[in-house]
């Protein structure tokens, strides 16, 4: 029997650079080129792509972070290039991801310690980079104008522009050289207006990764799911507009009600299989980063991806079996 | 007095024999951008006599190219201009210039150059500039005279002092040439691209003091090629600049390029919000009432030329607040001139209905109904904050600013509230009333061969697709074919899309192959064909909001309506709601149509199935709130005794019983086409 695992579709994802080495002016020991699916996931092997990539996330003030990662990393969350390299040697993932929790703090202005922050886990790791600025618009315009001087060169994926607050990011974006994540809530038609507006405001395509918004495994996971699948739907029938990559990171996977009144025992285990699996349906519905915060969830997720991949591309072989 | 026209010619010829004295090799240092105007141009590095002749001959002689060429020459070999001038700017503080440009940080740029008088008048421009949100550029005598006068200069100030000849103001082009680069994705050397985004996405203004040698006029007049205006003072005729006032530079300089300040909190003490929108004023909370048959009142949007409407100027004419009694019924006219380069005269009734809410997104103000049968309360809480009735102009016009950005450029209100002035304003609103109701009538369907779009529902219902056309309003019964338009030109990528209806299918049931087209895709493949006009065959989707439902009734062969707020069990069998159930959620579903409720006053309600004689059955509420002028149409098309014919609750609430009715009055849809 063959199969057509093309189902006529048009479109092509388009892709996101992430990451400069040195030949491209920057200084990442590797860099990716997601995107490039022309159908489903796991039915093909888009050439000269690796996906989907897996993200660590990691923060500049830790205060803010799951006490479930505190717990197993220890002190390791208060020192930033030792994490970021933990992230990058030990635990084995192909992106960090670097929430600048520090703007969290009341009346934040020390920019120069943005700067720092960033400066580090440059220095740490030879991984190409996520950034995640700030949480507050009031000083959005001096945190990613920071961001995006400090990385130049160095292609990052800043985070996270959103309907309301994408000016700032898209002109880090735009004067810098970087790539931006459009956020939208579960919703299909704003993250196309999203990308739209930034669009307008001059972001190219290839500069743009969606982020539908994840919500956790039996907290609103189907929702994200259907969201995800009919963006990849239109961009597959040809919609340009939605046809970027996209990226996943259900943070509340630690801060479920299953995980925080887990017997501390197994609070662990629990929390690595509630992010293994939000983050494998992820995968499933389309999107080209993962992103986790427990260390081991990678090897698990490593694991089952590459178990989906072998079996790509043989439905659609011509001449089937 | 310097005549722009001879100063550019004389000018330019001066520029070109200089160009051709330059001797030395020159370039700037901290950019990559060589000389960035010429570069942004041609593509070519320019460092050296030879090449700046080349360029300036490639260019037509441009006097922007010479000035660039000659200053790059002149820095080289004399040195970079002593503090406090900046002289040339390196691309690291462009590409923060650029962000907060992207960022809306800043809004726009601005040149100044010449002599002022005195420090006054450029000190209040550029404080008029920076509270405006503009970074100011400075080059010439301007710079001394302000900071003679105490005004601080420096990028935190937003005034930038460039150099002390107003040849310096070339770099303010080389800042916009890197910009365009940079941030536009403008390749160098595609000169007609650079033009475009210096013409369309460069908001830059150039404002001129007297002064002017004829070197500088023709450098700033060759500053128009890139679409700035010009904006002088005192001392200049002749040519294409603006000769305007200081009081107006600002102003008219922004509006010329389109630079908007956005309103961000309106000034007035209540809040405002949609969020107060639903709240009503009751007798006992009410400090002063307008209108409601009580008093006289109107209000009415009218587009005026921009020379009439001073922005943001609010009247009173009449008494304020605290010169009526508690609890008093107020005469109140609201009469809103617009002005603006994208309005139109077709947009004002459209424009004119916002009123209404705005006026409700206030605390403490309510407002019901329209044009003479408004009625506005004010409530005793907000009175005893301050409120007046001036607030009230103040929140109109803030509102329609932010809303309409692209369409209105200048709002000015006036509020009438003496008892004989509003009589004779009335009355001449109720004139234009009426022409508008004359000019809107007309419309039908045949006359266009473009209809609009809603899919702003496809947040819930994903398939659905309204088609709206002039004579079926959108089944929510809030957008007719007008508002489509105007929301489409407000928002070209928005929910209300433009189609083309195409080659005409099927007359009667309202088929078009480009309609079909545009559903489909809409639809995401879901929905193949969708008639205009039809219940019964590929009628259009519902996604939920609708007014009423049209539904067949086979046993009576006919069609009958319910709208929303009828509660009851029509003779289907069902509720309104157990329908709005069953076809909602952007469903196709043949036989039943989710309409507003204008829609049953058009010619073309009902038309795939033979007309309005399929109608058999309305709620009593419906038929009152249709009455007049349903009746009106129905005797327009010789069948006025139509109107009772259709049966409603009072006399038919079962299927049978609608049987028995329809029979005894001799109902027309009896005798009609079977339906299936």
């Amino acid at each position: 029997m063959t199969y057509d695992v093309n189902f006529g579709w048009t479109g092509t994802i388009g892709n996101v650079l992430l990451g400069a080495t040195k030949a491209d002016g920057g200084s990442r020991e590797v860099s990716y080129r997601i995107g490039g699916g022309t159908t489903l996931p796991f039915l093909e092997k888009p050439v000269g792509v690796k996906s989907p990539l897996i993200a660590f996330e990691i923060c500049d003030n830790p205060v803010y972070w799951s006490p479930i990662i505190r717990n197993y990393c220890g002190d390791l969350l208060d020192d930033l290039s030792g994490w970021t390299k933990a992230a990058d040697k030990q635990y084995g993932v192909d992106l960090i991801r670097l929430y600048l929790t520090s703007t969290k703090q009341r009346n934040f202005s020390e920019m120069a310690a943005v700067g720092r922050a960033v400066e580090t886990v440059l220095s740490s790791t030879g991984l190409p980079l996520v950034i995640e600025g700030s949480n507050e618009p009031r000083i959005d315009s001096e945190v990613f104008q920071k961001c995006g001087e400090t990385g130049q060169g160095e292609r990052l994926l800043l985070g996270t522009a959103e309907a309301s607050r994408y000016r700032s990011i898209a002109a880090a974006a735009l004067a810098y050289d970087h790539s931006v994540i459009a956020q939208s809530p579960i919703d299909i038609n704003l993250a196309k207006q999203l990308n739209i507006l930034l669009r307008e405001i001059g972001v190219r395509h290839d500069h743009i990764v969606i982020d539908p918004y994840t919500g956790t495994l039996g907290y609103g996971f189907e929702y994200s799911y259907s969201a995800m699948e009919r963006i990849r739907y239109s961009a597959l029938k040809g919609d340009v507009d939605l046809a970027m990559p996209m990226i996943c990171s259900a943070i509340d996977a630690l801060t479920v009600k299953e995980v925080r009144e887990a017997d501390p025992v197994i609070q662990d285990e629990m929390a690595v299989t509630w992010e293994f699996y939000t983050g494998l349906a992820a995968a499933v519905a389309g999107a080209e980063i993962l992103c986790v915060r427990h260390p081991k969830t990678i090897p698990m997720l490593r694991a089952a991806l590459e178990g989906m991949q072998a079996g790509a591309g043989r439905a659609g072989t011509a001449g089937g079996q | 007095m310097t005549d722009v026209e001879l100063a550019k010619q004389n000018g330019e010829e001066l520029l070109k024999s200089k160009i051709a004295t330059i001797k030395n090799p020159f370039s700037y240092e901290e950019t990559a951008y060589h000389l960035p105007i010429s570069f942004a141009l041609t593509g070519l590095q320019v460092h050296d006599p030879e090449g700046a002749s080349d360029v300036f001959i490639r260019m037509g002689s441009n006097p922007l190219v010479a000035a660039e060429c000659i200053l790059a020459e002149g820095t080289a070999s004399g040195g970079k201009a002593p503090e406090p001038y900046t002289g040339f700017i390196s691309d690291t503080v462009i590409r923060k210039l650029g962000y907060s440009l992207v960022d809306g940080s800043i809004l726009g740029l601005a040149l100044i150059v010449g002599r002022p008088c005195g420090p006054d008048a450029a000190a209040a421009i550029c404080r008029e500039l920076q509270e405006k949100y503009m970074l100011t550029f400075l080059a010439g005598d301007v710079v001394p005279i302000l900071t003679g006068a105490g005004v601080k200069l420096g990028l935190d100030y937003r005034l930038i002092p460039l150099g002390p000849t107003p040849q310096y103001g070339i770099h303010f082009v080389d800042i916009i040439a890197r910009v365009a680069v940079m941030f536009g994705g403008v390749t160098p050397g595609d000169t007609s691209r650079l033009l475009t985004y210096a013409a369309e996405r460069a908001k830059a203004i150039v404002i001129v003091f007297p002064g002017l040698s004829d070197e500088d006029v023709a450098l700033v007049d060759g500053m128009r090629v890139l679409g700035f205006p010009i904006l002088s003072l005192d001392g200049y005729t002749g040519g294409e600049w603006i000769h305007t006032d200081a009081e107006n530079i600002v102003r008219t300089g922004m509006e010329k390029k389109g630079i908007r300040v956005n309103v961000v909190a309106i000034p007035i003490p209540m809040g405002c919000s949609p969020a107060f929108e639903g709240k009503s004023i009751r007798k006992e909370e009410m400090y002063l009432e307008f209108g409601g048959g009580r008093s006289p009142a109107f209000e009415i949007l009218r587009m005026r030329d921009p020379s009439e409407v001073k922005d943001g100027e609010i009247t009173v004419i009449g008494p304020e607040v605290d010169q009526m009694r508690e609890g008093s019924a107020n005469p109140l006219g609201i009469v809103i001139d617009v002005a603006g380069k994208n309005m139109r005269k077709d947009y004002e009734p459209v424009l004119e209905r916002r009123i209404h809410n705005f006026v409700n997104y206030g605390e403490g103000s309510w407002h019901v109904a329209q044009r003479d049968l408004i009625w506005v309360r004010i409530s005793k809480e907000v009175v005893a904050k301050g409120i007046k009735i001036k607030h009230i102009g103040k929140l109109i016009a803030s509102k329609f600013r932010m809303d309409f950005p692209q369409l209105l450029d200048a709002i000015s209100v006036t509020l009438i509230t003496d008892p004989e002035k509003i009589l004779a304003a009335k009355k001449e609103a109720e004139a234009i009333y009426e022409e508008r109701d004359a000019r809107i009538k007309g419309m039908c369907d045949k006359e266009t061969t473009t209809y609009y779009s809603c899919t702003l529902c496809q947040t819930f219902a994903p398939n659905h697709v309204c088609v709206i056309t002039p004579e079926r309003p959108a089944l929510c019964g809030a957008i007719s074919w007008l508002d489509g338009k105007i929301a489409y030109e407000i928002s070209p990528s928005g929910a209300n899309q433009p189609i083309e209806r195409g080659t005409l299918i099927n007359a009667e049931t309202g088929e078009f192959e480009g309609v079909n087209k545009f559903v489909r895709k809409a639809s995401h493949g879901e929905i193949d064909r969708c008639t205009l006009y039809s219940v019964m065959e590929y009628p259009m989707t519902c996604c939920g909001c609708f007014e009423a439902i049209a539904l067949m009734l086979p046993e009576v062969n006919g069609i009958m309506v319910v709208n929303r707020e009828f509660k009851g069990i029509t003779p289907s069998g069902m509720s309104f709601s157990t329908l709005a159930r069953t076809i909602g959620g952007g469903a196709q579903t043949p036989g039943f149509a989710g309409i507003s409720k204008n829609y049953i006053l058009s010619d073309r309600f009902l038309q795939g199935e033979g007309g309005i004689e399929r109608l058999v059955w309305m709620p009593a509420q419906l038929k009152e709130e249709l009455r007049r002028r349903l009746t009106q149409k129905l005797a327009e098309h010789g069948k006025p005794e139509f109107f009772e014919k259709i049966a409603d609750e009072n006399n038919a609430t079962t299927i049978e019983e609608l049987m028995t009715y329809l029979e005894s009055v001799h109902h027309p849809a009896l005798s009609m086409k079977p339906l299936m």
